[in-house]
């Protein structure tokens, strides 16, 4: 049976514009978003943002009710059995806010120990070793408005394992660490999968998904574009090479006129300090570099490379689309 | 003419982004709701402790309404400045300060007077006052000058806003003292010297003896010295802020801590 | 039991956050001394006859109902600030069990409005600090406390629902107060501001610290503070549970 499932989520937003003559507008975050994850499994989402990851996670955890769909975690349906569903669950969304600031870490642990019900015989032993476990050992007598983002990161994750949930939803959660603190965030992850918890994780890191997840579904606009391991994935871009143009000033209709080379299966501009690089992926057996230069019109080139195809290419080309 | 400007242009265009997020449904219960309830308060207080009658109250509750909007909107301007980090590029430009501030005080101003005629309309419907046509005009003068008054008063606490952590307490602060000191609810006779005192050196005081006896039926000639008393405390109050905020400025380019919440 | 634990344990943590929050107390402790200030002045000046005590448990009690208003109402609006809303929904435990703490809290700060405004009387005009019937205060206290605590959840479940509910606040504070008879003998309103105040706590709670303090009897109106609590925690329990569906599914639960 699959821990968490996820059966066609549709998410709509209304928003309103303006003060007097309010104007409102619908907007579609989630349009049919299906996955299954099963046990022990360390599943990732991952796309760009403002693609739907974490409204599609807040329907899972029932923090949103999906407008059209059904979704259970455990086998409980998380409209229906919401209450159930946040007995298994533990999540994790990070960022500055969403502590109680006056109080300190410690503080906050308890108070939400007593929430999730862990018995009160092993809530300070639990606390302390979260702590031990985010790092976060020596601080937690201090206030939370004076934590830094890391240690309030760190804070939320220990909060999201106090009652040892089965299930664990990460949203982004090295967003904001330094490289050491991201890293060490990644190892306790890969630990915690390898202890048996299923586990979904949104990024819009390609490597810390290639790195972490058993199997990824990548998500655009809304909608899956791709769904499997990372593998797969690569091998959809493996037969194929990458030309990468480094240029000082697209010229305007640069990027059409490439796209209309044949062979040509995506292009993308990406910005690096002094210039733009063209990122072209092509079919292995057409030699598009002449092609793409002549479509440059003259503007100002620097290096010109050829390599292989890394599943960052898969991904820019699965979200690149206009 | 860039000082004409920015004085309106400006001092709409930052009422507008105060109160952007304010709807209908917020700024009617805030502006007009709470005022019926603060007159009826007082106004039963005054009827059952045995103190004077309904239009003490409403005359002076209705013009204490006007000093609100002064209070609270020019302490949200600068305090609001800060806390949404637009004050540095504000500081930057080179307006001159006083357009620019006293662009904002006159919606201020103007919402005060909106916010008093309503609470006479409701003291005229639901107690024991009586106003004639004649009066009106004089009253709308005098909630004028106290509405400035008010304002300039908040243009100071505005100004220690820029150094103060939570200016909104502040605000909330002089906005009870006035109920207390200005003779809205208590006659001033009433008071010890000391707090009369006090009463007399901030806005609003004078003010609400020019209206009550002009409700009694003075005309605005013979409360005139009142009323120029009423603008002289303004007028002192913005010089105070102006010094003030000139005094933070400085201080807080040289310490670095305009940006500090 | 584990329900008992809960509340202790959330409304400990609360009063405590709430305690930290200089604002809030500076907040709860000037008002009120202000306000009773001038209340004070005006009953002195006033030819009633009758003792200031009276007058200092109604000021007290605005104070606890302006804690409870400000408190719980805009205790919601300040967790979803704090981005705190969404974890305390998504907890195992009712909604109901998460918030019941959080207004109880903010009607024990309110403790701190009475107790200054009480020092203040004592202080500086002469407010006789006798209290008849101790025993019966001291059982009166802490069921205004509850009864209007229990109220505030009525409050904060409306404003899980709406953002800007900031508003109602502003608009209930001196309605209530004068529906409640705080300073006010009722007998001077129209007759069908009576059976409003009936249904409201701080009526109850107010006469029963009168009668304890002063001299009667508080025991009927400490009954009826218990009874309207009850009804208000059904009421609250339903209210809460509707709004918070209703959250969920039009995403107010977040700022964004």
């Amino acid at each position: 049976m699959a821990v968490v499932e996820a059966i066609d989520l549709h998410r709509t937003y209304r928003t309103s514009t303006g003060t007097f003559r309010r104007k409102w507008k619908d907007v579609e975050a989630v349009r049919g978003v299906s996955f299954e994850i099963g046990e022990g499994e360390l599943f990732g989402l991952l796309g760009p943002n403002g693609a739907g990851k974490t409204t599609t996670i807040k329907m899972l955890i029932t923090l949103l009710i999906p407008t059209s769909g059904t979704a259970r975690v455990l086998g409980h349906d998380v409209v229906k059995d919401a209450r159930e569903v946040r007995k298994s669950i533990g999540y994790v969304f990070g960022g500055e806010r969403g502590v109680y600031e006056r109080l300190s870490g410690y503080d906050n642990l308890r108070y939400f120990a007593e929430l999730y019900g862990v018995p009160p015989k092993r809530i300070r032993p639990r606390i302390d070793e979260l702590l031990e476990l985010v790092g976060l050992r020596g601080r937690e007598q201090e206030r939370a408005e004076g934590y830094s983002r890391g240690m309030k990161q760190r804070l939320h994750i220990a909060r999201g394992l106090l009652h040892d949930p089965p299930v664990v939803f990460l949203d982004e959660p090295t967003i904001g660490l330094d490289p050491i603190g991201a890293r060490e965030l990644r190892a306790t992850v890969a630990s915690l999968a390898q202890a048996g918890k299923t586990i979904l994780l949104t990024t819009h890191y390609m490597f810390e998904a290639d790195a972490l997840c058993d199997r990824i579904a990548v998500i655009n606009r809304g909608q899956i574009v791709a769904e499997g391991t990372p593998a797969d994935l690569k091998q959809r871009v493996a037969d194929g090479t990458v030309v990468e143009v480094e240029v000082f000033g697209v010229p305007e209709g640069t990027v059409k006129r490439v796209r209309g080379l044949s062979g040509v299966l995506s292009v993308s501009v990406e910005e690096r300090e002094q210039a733009q690089v063209i990122i072209v992926q092509t079919r292995a057996d057409v030699e598009l570099t002449q092609g793409i230069l002549g479509t440059l019109d003259g503007a100002n080139v620097g290096r010109i490379s050829r390599r292989e195809p890394t599943l960052e290419d898969a991904y820019v080309a699965l979200v690149a689309e206009q | 003419m860039t000082n004409a400007r920015v004085f309106f242009v400006g001092g709409y265009l930052s009422y507008r982004a105060l109160f952007n997020w304010m709807h209908w449904s917020y700024y009617v219960p805030t502006m007009l709701g709470a005022p019926i309830f603060q007159i009826l308060f007082f106004a039963y207080i005054g009827r059952y402790a045995q103190v004077k009658d309904d239009e003490f109250f409403v005359v002076g509750n209705a013009v204490q309404l006007s000093s609100m909007a002064g209070i609270y909107g020019m302490a949200m301007t600068v305090g609001g400045e800060r806390w949404t980090q637009t004050l540095s590029p504000l500081m930057a430009t080179p307006a001159s300060r006083l357009p620019l501030f006293l662009g904002r005080a006159l919606p201020l101003i103007a919402n005060g007077i909106i916010t008093s005629a309503f609470a006479f309309v409701v003291g005229w419907l639901l107690l024991d006052f009586e106003l004639g046509a004649r009066e009106i005009p004089a009253l709308a003068v005098v909630v004028a000058v106290s509405a400035f008054a008010c304002t300039s008063l908040g243009l100071v606490v505005g100004s220690l806003g820029l150094r103060v952590r939570d200016v909104f307490f502040l605000a909330n602060a002089v906005v009870y003292s006035l109920l207390l000191f200005c003779g809205v609810n208590i006659p001033l006779e009433s008071l010890p010297n000391w707090m009369e005192a006090v009463g007399r050196s901030l806005p609003l005081t004078h003010g609400i003896e020019a209206a009550r006896a002009i409700a009694d039926g003075a005309t605005l000639g013979s409360v005139d010295h009142l009323i120029w008393t009423e603008l002289g405390i303004g007028g002192a109050y913005a010089a105070v802020a102006y010094a003030l905020f000139r005094f933070f400025e400085i201080e807080g380019r040289r310490r670095a801590t305009l940006e500090t919440i | 039991m584990r329900i008992l634990r809960l509340l202790w344990v959330g409304w400990k943590f609360h009063v405590k956050s709430l305690t930290l929050s200089a604002f809030f107390i500076l907040t709860s402790i000037l008002q009120p001394i202000i306000f009773a200030s001038v209340a004070y002045f005006m009953f002195r000046t006033g030819a009633r006859e009758g003792t200031l005590l009276y007058v200092a448990l109604g000021a007290g009690m605005m104070g606890i109902w302006s804690s409870t208003l400000f408190g719980s109402g805009g205790a919601i609006q300040w967790q979803r600030w704090q981005g705190t809303l969404e974890y305390c929904i998504a907890v195992p435990p009712p909604f109901l069990l998460v918030i019941l703490p959080l207004t109880l809290a903010t009607a024990t700060i309110g403790l701190y409005s009475l107790t200054a405004t009480l020092v203040w009387g004592w202080l500086f005009f002469d407010v006789p600090l006798e209290v008849a019937d101790p025993l019966a205060f001291a059982v009166a206290l802490p069921v205004a406390v509850v009864g209007l605590g229990l109220l505030g959840l009525i409050l904060a479940s409306t404003f899980v629902m709406y953002r800007n509910a900031n508003a109602l606040s502003n608009l209930l504070e001196y309605p209530v107060w004068l529906v409640t008879g705080l300073l006010v003998s009722l007998s001077l309103m129209p007759g069908w501001v009576g059976p409003i105040s009936w249904v409201l706590a701080p009526t109850w709670g107010v006469n029963a610290l009168r009668e304890a303090a002063i001299a009667g009897n508080p025991w009927p109106e400490i009954g009826m503070c218990l009874v309207l609590g009850a009804v208000y925690l059904v009421i609250g329990h339903f209210a809460l549970q509707h709004f918070e569906r209703l959250a969920r599914e039009r995403a107010t639960l977040s700022l964004t």
